[in-house]
């Protein structure tokens, strides 16, 4: 392995651990509620600009302002689960018919509507986000990286095993997975299945705008920016498995570094073409992914 | 129907009655389109009527995919690529004259439809929306970086028609309403209750004997037909062809015309389609909000009214009639 390969390999990895925080989120709707979730990439734009514009504007600290991008999508994640979500489960029989179509279609108009809101009311430029520290380059060993890109990878790993640790153990976490396997025994077993949705809603808004603020120094914020993560985040999930949370990690990890081998040796053109490939060869050959339980419902 | 035809059972009898009601209402409607020039002449004006044409097709080509097979296809405006792309690369290439080119464009993007169709059979849902839009996106990427063939981004000059901008507006209501008798017979035809079947329940539509494989197939392959044959006219009339065809958020709109106008109802899409794109014309100079109403709209109309505009006028209707 040359330099350059390390440096690929650890830049690729870093890269992963921020489709992670996406991914996550992603994966947990579906495991809850069977849906593909098309406005996720929104749920990271607003992420950054709560905290580019609060930063910027309001001069609040980036320590301040990185929580509040949780709290802005963490927010947005409840209003999408309460108002949008409920007839997916909340006993409309006649729903029953045409409901994975319903989730489409309002989940592809609601990113829709939040993209072009934000380009009204802000406006299409790009905003830079303020970087968690200014140190430009950190040198370690071959890799060279900016201090922002190592702290922000650092956090990220801190979040992903703090979620992946609060879905395994915590008390909501384990009533989420019951609600994930079956809807009806859970609600049998009394658990509130409404704010388990909810809860899952929350946490994936949050994650979702809490890696669009993060990256916000690199990605600057503009109304589309989302659109690119979302895609690969359902690739992700695709090949990790959808519903499964370690699946969705693994696979964040695989595709950062595939991508970034991939854009050097392979084609940089098509490097966003790499995953789609995948993704299509994922679901027409194996549509439980790579750690996906074996004859799910496809 | 011939006197010696055994009578449709009673299932048969409503929904060729619905049908053929819905017909009736897209001819009328089609029928003001079609004098709409007697008191309109601004060419700009006619041109939003043309492109509303165009994406009157669209939608009626993915409602029937969608809203009468249950099958989500995020891939319709790709399918318009396909066809643009047919007449304008045999034209730029080989000399083949339009016409030709466009018949090309719809066997071609049939026959990418026929395979991605056969492709997707087993996949249903959010597994069905996201394999179509990736193939939408891999496709669009292919338009846009294979820069020698298709000159990327730049976009592909296509060879116009020799005629004014009028014969361009009756050339695309004349396959609009052509594409609407198609949709109708087969609708009205024991296929439509086949297709409508497979949408409400495929285990039951494969055991009651309908050969869903066939059938599944058949409405793939149609409704990326027609989608090709109006991409390949609006390449001839634009006169030009670029991978934004192909994006996403044009089959944002295709989607927000069918769900505002009523999916699986045959006149809804289509008078959707012209309301959607006139209305966004006007509202791009009041203020250019356009594409944040349809957004609203589009949710609002999923969650709240599930039939869209037709099912509210049918609602007024019996209303009118009870009163």
């Amino acid at each position: 392995m040359s330099a350059i390969d390390v440096d690929l390999a650890v830049n690729g990895f870093i890269t992963g651990l921020f489709y992670a925080l996406m991914a996550v989120g992603l994966s947990l709707i579906f495991g809850i509620l069977k849906i593909v979730n098309f406005a996720h990439g929104e749920f990271y734009m607003v992420g950054a600009y709560a905290y580019t514009l609060v930063a910027l504007a309001l001069g609040v600290p980036v320590w301040v302002a990185l929580p509040f991008a949780f709290l802005v999508g963490a927010a947005l994640g409840w209003a999408t689960e309460r108002t949008l979500m409920r007839p997916l489960y909340a006993g409309y029989t006649s729903w029953g018919l045409m409901r994975d179509e319903y989730a489409v279609i309002v989940t592809f108009g609601l990113s829709l509507f939040l993209i072009n809101l934000v380009d009204k009311v802000i406006g299409p430029y790009a905003y830079r986000g303020p970087p968690l520290v200014e140190t430009s380059r950190v040198v370690l060993g071959p890799v060279l990286i900016s201090g922002h890109r190592l702290l922000a990878a650092g956090i990220a790993i801190a979040v992903i095993l703090a979620t992946a640790a609060l879905i395994k153990w915590s008390f909501w976490g384990q009533q989420i997975r019951a609600v994930s396997q079956n809807r009806l025994g859970a609600s049998l077993a009394g658990i509130d299945t409404a704010k388990a949705s909810a809860i899952v809603f929350m946490l994936s808004g949050g994650l979702a705008a809490f890696a669009g603020a993060l990256l916000s120094p690199v990605i600057n914020a503009s109304p589309d920016v989302g659109i690119f993560p979302a895609v690969k985040s359902y690739i992700i999930v695709v090949l990790g498995g959808m519903g499964s949370v370690p699946g969705a990690i693994v696979a964040s990890l695989l595709l950062g570094v595939i991508e970034s081998f991939g854009a050097v040796y392979l084609s940089y053109q098509y490097r966003d073409a790499f995953g789609l490939i995948l993704l299509m060869l994922f679901l027409l050959f194996r549509p439980q992914g790579l750690f996906g339980e074996k004859g799910r419902e496809v | 129907m011939t006197q010696a035809s055994p009578a449709p059972a009673a299932g048969a009898q409503l929904t060729t009655t619905k049908t053929t009601v819905e017909f009736r209402a897209a001819l009328v409607a089609m029928a003001i389109v079609a004098l709409i020039p007697l008191g309109v002449s601004n060419p700009y004006w006619l041109g939003v009527l043309i492109v509303s044409m165009y994406f009157a097709i669209l939608a009626g080509g993915w409602n029937l995919l969608a809203g009468y097979t249950g099958q989500f296809s995020l891939a319709p405006a790709t399918f318009a690529m396909i066809g643009a792309y047919t007449t304008g690369l045999l034209g730029t290439y080989y000399n083949v004259p339009p016409l030709l080119g466009i018949a090309a464009a719809i066997v071609v993007s049939g026959l990418v439809g026929l395979v991605l169709g056969r492709a997707v059979l087993r996949l249903v849902g959010p597994y069905l929306a996201l394999t179509t839009l990736s193939f939408a996106e891999i496709m669009r990427l292919v338009a846009s970086n294979s820069i020698d063939i298709t000159r990327g981004d730049l976009g592909l000059g296509v060879a116009g028609l020799p005629i004014g901008r009028l014969a361009w507006y009756y050339l695309f209501l004349a396959v609009l309403v052509v594409l609407l008798i198609l949709f109708y017979l087969l609708l009205r035809s024991k296929a439509g209750l086949f297709l409508q079947a497979i949408r409400d329940d495929e285990v039951a539509a494969r055991r009651a004997g309908v050969d869903v494989v066939f059938w599944k197939t058949a409405a793939f392959t149609l409704s990326a037909a027609a989608s090709g044959l109006a991409g390949a006219l609006y390449a001839h009339f634009a006169e030009l062809v670029t991978p934004e065809l192909g994006l996403i958020a044009q089959t944002g709109l295709i989607l927000s015309m069918a769900v505002i106008g009523g999916m699986g109802t045959l006149a809804g899409p289509l008078v959707a389609a012209f309301l959607v794109y006139v209305l966004s014309e006007w509202l791009r100079d009041v203020g250019g909000y356009q594409l944040v109403v349809f957004a609203a709209l589009v949710v609002i109309f999923a969650r709240f009214f599930r039939e869209g505009l037709w099912g509210l006028a049918k609602a007024a209707v019996r209303r009118w009639r009870q009163a």
